[in-house]
């Protein structure tokens, strides 16, 4: 099957720090990459460079191509490459000015979809995917940030899923949650893999393992290595991947 | 090993209790400043009262709605300075809020990263400008240009009806707001800034990973979640604009009437005040302007109460409680439907042919998305440029006119000239502002000596002993020192005025009680500033010290004042700098004069009144010196502002915000 996204030598830089140096990765459609590595290493970076959120801070660059169906992401208009490309955060970000309701109806609006019918089978459909629905059904129209933490990262990844994108990226959904909380993520993640393609970074080896088909593995800024997870974790190539599998450093 | 420090101990026991003592006397005397607040704000209260009460009991509900002033037969009434104030001042948030908002949007998320702060500070510059000085240049560059371009162009656009008839005449209620809307305008802009700059970035990168364009972030999540902040900001310009002053006074033509069109002259309670106090010796004429003062504080009072109320409202709003917004749904019956429906009938929304719907019409949709996006990043940056467009002005045109007075030495060092026009074979001499500064001087003396040992002492005990015991005291003279800086210059200076009556008529208006008034108008700025500078210093400062055994008083006076100072000496100069722009407070108090200082109780000179009295004077030499003595003011500005800004940018705070 054709790559879902493209990476060719991307390189990336805050002011005059390089923090990504020829990263090539082919991230493959309708299954789970992970991607694993020591804090630092430039995981987050390489995923905001997946959306282009990357150019959104200040002072920083980027160079390479990352093609997205075979196209340059250059090249499209930036707002398309958001709505067919989403994020998760590692902490979770209701809006606090919108209910729960419309934080998942926000991105539909900014689609174009204005229609109270639509919105509402958008929204509980959204709510559903993300597991939240049967919590907040008598109470949609609370403030999100009136939620436990777990549910507020399920209402971010709601918001995410409502605007229906082909990729989602998702920053170590999970680093603030409960065991509990992170088992549910992981259950819709699984779920997630047949009609969309997951991209998520984690700390998690464990969860990497758990949820993952492909695991890239990050190291200073340089892809160290990128195959099948159950490679990566009992067959690596690299010396240094098997260290950091194994534990023995990071 | 024990026997020793036991024996140091023992030793040590008379030098403890005396720390310990020292510390109660520390904290009672901090606690006794603080209270002096209490005090002030009860005294205000009492002398504004007790001076309007023979008004009061003489005119009662009459005066609220009587529309003449009439000092020969002692008719009063106050409706046209209410409607005057209420409308110039509301025709000013409607003109300066919108600008401001795009001011603040543009500096907070549209701006390049690296003009921010440059372009910030010189928008807050505008704020500095001392009100008289803008009035002066309102006067000569507004004015003109209403009369001759806005108001005939007005007139003949709207048929002259209605709120637009009238002769245009340029000194009016048109003017009086544009000129409230300069003043306000920074104000709104700076909060505004602020409150849009404190919602996280990650709440924008979360709008923009939906899909949202730049302005439609701006607008869905960081607007709304800065509306309090907002709100509070134009409050805060409100209340500037409701008890401004000398800049309305300047401009408004002082015509005490219902205005009848936005073109007619008029007059605010603030300018009725302004422009009489000076005038009516002691009773019932002075007691009805006392009675203006009155109003005045109650409206600027009520104003915050419900601002504060609002803001109150908004920020429940926030985080409020679900139940109150439950039965709120937008449309139950769709919801409810669906929510029966069972998880396992998902399938059949399958997303591939909505997906493709929705994304092409989106897609085809960014086009106009765009247009909206940059048609805003327009506005915003034409809002930047009117915003500029008055300091610009303001300082060419005090270059201009003042430039040659400035840097000729004898200015600062002469008496004010004999008024003179030059003509054929007739030069006249450029005199000097030598009095005013000498009296400036004197009156910010006397002004710090009373407001900064009061204020740093209040401050000192509102951050360390009011914050951990959350004592009334300290509660109430916070609120009220927040109060005291929201009160209107001139009623500071009609205050100190009639307190002054009760003592002694003749020195009512002199230094002593000019210079008081500054202090008044300075202590709850040095209070506050004071205050929130000691309380950013991290608590672990006070722990290590009180740890190593330091006692109370020394870790409060050496430790936490001196990791504050820089912020603490920079809340002194910005009110040393409020205290030396302010004209209102001076007028009803200093006397003015052209002569070099004569003593504490008698009249004195100053810089602001000297412009005041000078600004529409026919001799061109007193026109050349006011304007000189407005460019020293604003140099003087603009050095203290720099010099805060140095200050407090290399505490390092936010080296680099990324
Ligand atoms: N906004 C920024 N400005 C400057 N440097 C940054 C910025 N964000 C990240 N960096 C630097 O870039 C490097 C890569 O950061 P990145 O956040 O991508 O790492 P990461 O692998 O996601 O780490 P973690 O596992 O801790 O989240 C780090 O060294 C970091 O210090
Ligand atoms: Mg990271």
């Amino acid at each position: 099957m054709a790559p879902k996204m493209e990476v060719k030598s991307l390189d990336a830089w805050y002011g005059s720090r390089q923090v990504l140096y020829e990263v090539s990765l082919d991230i493959p459609e309708g299954a789970v990459t992970a991607i694993i590595g020591p804090s630092g290493c430039g995981k987050s970076t390489f995923l905001r460079c997946l959306n282009r959120l990357h150019e959104e801070t200040p002072r920083s660059r980027s160079s390479g191509a990352i093609l997205l169906d075979g196209e340059d992401l250059y090249k499209k208009d930036v707002v398309t490459v958001r709505f067919r490309v989403g994020m998760v955060f590692q902490k979770a970000t209701p809006f606090p000015n919108m209910s729960i309701y419309e934080n998942v109806a926000a991105g539909l609006r900014l689609l174009g979809v204005h229609r109270r019918d639509e919105l509402d089978e958008g929204v509980v459909d959204a709510l559903q995917r993300a597991g939240l629905w049967e919590e907040v059904q008598e109470n949609v129209d609370a403030p999100g940030t009136s939620l436990s933490g777990g549910q507020q990262q399920r209402l971010c990844i709601a918001r995410a899923l409502a605007v229906r994108p082909e990729v989602l990226l998702m920053d170590e959904p999970c680093s603030a949650l409960d065991p509990i909380a992170t088992n549910r993520i992981e259950g819709l993640i699984a779920t997630l893999r047949s009609e969309y393609t997951v991209v998520i970074v984690t700390h998690n080896l464990a969860q990497a393992r758990r949820v993952s088909d492909h695991t890239a593995f990050f190291y200073l800024g340089k892809l160290v290595e990128f195959d099948e997870t159950a490679k990566v974790f009992e067959n690596a190539r690299e010396k240094l991947t098997e260290n950091y599998v194994s534990g023995r450093f990071g | 090993m024990n026997a020793a420090r036991g024996s140091t101990e023992a030793k040590n026991a008379p030098r403890v209790r005396l720390l310990r003592g020292l510390d109660r006397i520390f904290h009672a005397a901090t606690a006794a400043f603080a209270a002096g607040i209490l005090l002030l704000v009860g005294t205000f209260l009492a002398v504004l009262l007790s001076g309007a009460w023979p008004a009061i009991v003489r005119y009662g509900f009459g005066f609220l709605t009587g529309d003449v002033w009439d000092g020969v037969h002692n008719i009063y009434g106050a409706l046209p300075a209410i409607v005057g104030t209420l409308l110039t001042s509301g025709l000013a948030l409607l003109l300066a809020v919108p600008i401001a908002l795009g001011v603040a949007i543009f500096l907070s998320d549209i701006a390049p990263p690296r003009l921010r702060e440059p372009l910030s500070y010189v928008v807050d510059l505008t704020a500095a400008i001392p009100s008289v000085v803008l009035g002066f240049w309102a006067f000569i560059v507004v004015v003109p240009w209403m009369r001759g371009t806005v108001e005939p162009a007005l007139a003949s656009v709207t048929g002259g009806v209605g709120p637009f008839s009238g002769p245009a005449l340029g000194l009016d209620i048109l003017t009086a707001t544009i000129v409230l809307a300069v003043m306000i305008l920074p104000t709104i802009a700076a909060v505004s800034r602020e409150a849009l700059r404190a919602v996280p970035r990650i709440q924008r990168e979360s709008a923009l990973s939906l899909g949202a364009t730049r302005w439609e972030a701006t607008r869905m999540v960081a607007l709304g979640q800065a509306r309090s902040g907002i709100v509070g900001g134009i409050i805060l310009g409100l209340g500037r604009a409701l008890g401004e002053t000398i800049a309305v006074t300047m401009v408004i033509g002082n015509i005490f009437q219902i205005p009848t069109s936005l073109l007619s002259p008029g007059q605010t309670l603030a300018s009725q005040i302004g422009n009489n106090f000076g005038e009516v010796g002691p009773g019932i004429g002075l007691d009805a302007l006392v009675e203006l003062g009155v109003i005045l504080f109650a409206i600027t009072l009520a104003v915050n109460v419900i601002a504060r109320l609002l803001i109150w409202r908004m920020g429940e709003n926030g985080r409020s409680d679900p139940s109150r917004s439950r039965w709120r749904l937008r449309s139950p019956w769709a919801l409810a439907r669906r929510s029966r429906r069972p998880l396992g009938a998902r399938s059949s929304t399958a997303p591939e042919p909505w997906r493709e719907r929705v994304h092409a019409a989106a897609a085809a949709r960014i086009v106009r998305r765009r247009t909206v996006q940059w048609v805003m990043v327009g506005l915003t940056v034409a809002c930047v440029v009117v915003a500029l467009l008055p300091l610009t002005s303001v300082i060419i045109t005090a270059v201009e006119h003042g430039g040659g007075a400035v840097s000729t030495a004898s200015f600062y060092t002469s008496e004010p000239p004999l008024e003179c026009n030059p003509g054929p074979g007739r030069t006249c001499s450029l005199g000097g502002i030598g009095p005013a500064i000498e009296g400036t001087l004197i009156l910010l003396g006397v002004a710090a000596l009373f407001a900064v040992p009061v204020g740093l002492f209040a401050g000192i005990y509102l951050s360390e002993y009011g914050r951990r015991s959350r004592h009334p005291l300290a509660r109430s003279a916070s609120f009220l020192a927040d109060v005291m800086t929201g009160v209107p210059t001139i009623l500071v200076g009609v205050f100190v005025f009639v307190l002054f009556l009760q003592f002694d008529h003749n020195s009512a208006t002199s230094a002593l009680s000019g210079g008081l008034a500054l202090g008044v108008l300075m202590l709850p700025i040095v209070t506050r500033a004071t205050e929130e500078s000691l309380k950013s210093v991290p608590n672990g400062v006070r722990e290590a010290a009180l740890a190593l055994g330091f006692p109370r008083h020394r870790v409060s006076l050496r430790v936490v004042l001196g990791s504050a100072r820089r912020a603490v000496v920079t809340g002194i100069l910005l009110a040393l700098s409020r205290a030396a722009g302010d004209t209102a407070a001076l007028i009803a108090t200093a006397g003015g004069s052209n002569f070099w200082f004569q003593g504490l109780d008698r009249p004195t000179a100053a810089i602001t009144p000297f412009i005041f009295n000078n600004f529409s004077s026919s001799y061109s030499n007193l026109q050349e010196d006011a304007w000189g003595a407005a460019l020293v003011l604003l140099l003087l500005m603009l050095v203290i502002s720099l010099g805060a800004r140095l200050a407090t940018r290399s505490t390092g705070a936010g080296l680099d915000g990324e």
